[in-house]
């Protein structure tokens, strides 16, 4: 029966994970390539042509001529790795694997991960997930991990300033540890000594703060940034919607089907 | 279909809180491979990944 609830939690995962590579694709991933002209600092001369660069393989993806060898590379488990300008000298993508075909199999890993997450709290706390509240433990999930530590480490480019990577994650895990807390006790304990603390711990970290970087001045257009972290969020909203709503079909056919 | 204290989740209690906590262990492993591993390989392998679901990146 254990592993019954599970594997209904890999399956919604991995379901979710398969959509949410779909949306970025379509609405996150061509900011962050486009992000990428602009990285790198001042010698790479972003000008004028910085929209119009059809030939530039890199960043085929927002050419339509390129569009349907790109699409071929995509198809293909092994292709040319795209490089990632400053980066991966000592890195690469994993087992030679496209850029398109890593970032599919990120998106499965954390798919998996965040949907036995989501089954773990309900299994942990005895509130089941269903078909009928699924969206809303997905919308909770989303604001633990999303909204809630977005509002002081909002979704960044690459390119935009930023505080010590360590710092970040450590403030970015407390809080998201802190939100989910807290919004557990403000949907699923009665009384208003519950809530009154569960609000408290959801703003704990955001009146202590998030790192900021000293230097905020960056090659990367102000606009692309603000697209970017509405795609981020609305991607991600949809991705844990979709994942909530799932698991909770996954639960109801899989782990009660014994 | 055990001792049952929601009406939804057919697990004895034991079972549910087992199944929980294995369930947390491995998503946060999974989560943290993905999202937040110090790993050149990894980072760029998840790259685009890391960046949309907000982790904190570079």
């Amino acid at each position: 029966m254990i592993v019954r609830y599970l594997l209904a939690a890999l399956v919604a995962g991995l379901f979710s994970g398969v959509l949410m590579t779909a949306a970025q694709e379509a609405r996150v991933v061509p900011l962050i390539l486009h992000a990428e002209e602009f990285e790198g600092g001042d010698e790479e001369a972003p000008a004028a042509d910085g929209a119009e660069q059809g030939a530039s393989h890199e960043h085929s993806s927002l050419s339509a001529v390129d569009a349907l060898a790109e699409f071929a590379s995509f198809l293909s488990p092994v292709g040319v790795a795209h490089a990632h300008d400053g980066e991966g000298e000592e890195g690469g993508i994993m087992f030679g694997m496209s850029r398109f075909s890593g970032t599919l199999l990120a998106n499965l890993v954390t798919g998996a991960g965040f949907g036995l997450l989501l089954a773990g709290v309900s299994l942990v706390t005895g509130n089941p997930i269903t078909v009928a509240n699924g969206a809303l433990w997905g919308a909770a999930g989303w604001l633990a991990v999303h909204m809630l530590p977005a509002i002081g480490l909002p979704p960044e480019l690459p390119g935009f300033p930023a505080a010590e990577l360590g710092d970040r994650q450590v403030w970015w895990v407390l809080t998201v540890l802190l939100s989910a807390a807290g919004l557990y006790l403000i949907f699923l304990k009665p009384g208003i000594v519950a809530k009154l603390v569960g609000i408290v711990l959801i703003a704990a970290p955001q009146v202590y703060g998030a790192p900021q970087p000293t230097d905020i001045s960056s090659n990367v257009p102000a606009v692309l940034g603000a697209e970017f972290a509405v795609a981020a969020l609305a991607t991600t909203l949809f991705f844990w919607i979709v994942l909530g709503l799932s698991l909770g079909f996954a639960n109801e056919k899989i782990a009660k089907a014994a | 279909m055990a001792v049952s204290n929601t009406s939804s989740i057919s697990l004895s209690a034991s079972d549910r809180l087992i199944a929980g906590a294995i369930a947390l262990l491995i998503g946060a492993f999974l989560v943290f491979g993905a999202g937040l591993a110090n790993s050149a390989t990894l980072h760029d392998t998840a790259h685009d990944t890391r960046h949309s679901y907000g982790f904190p990146c570079h």
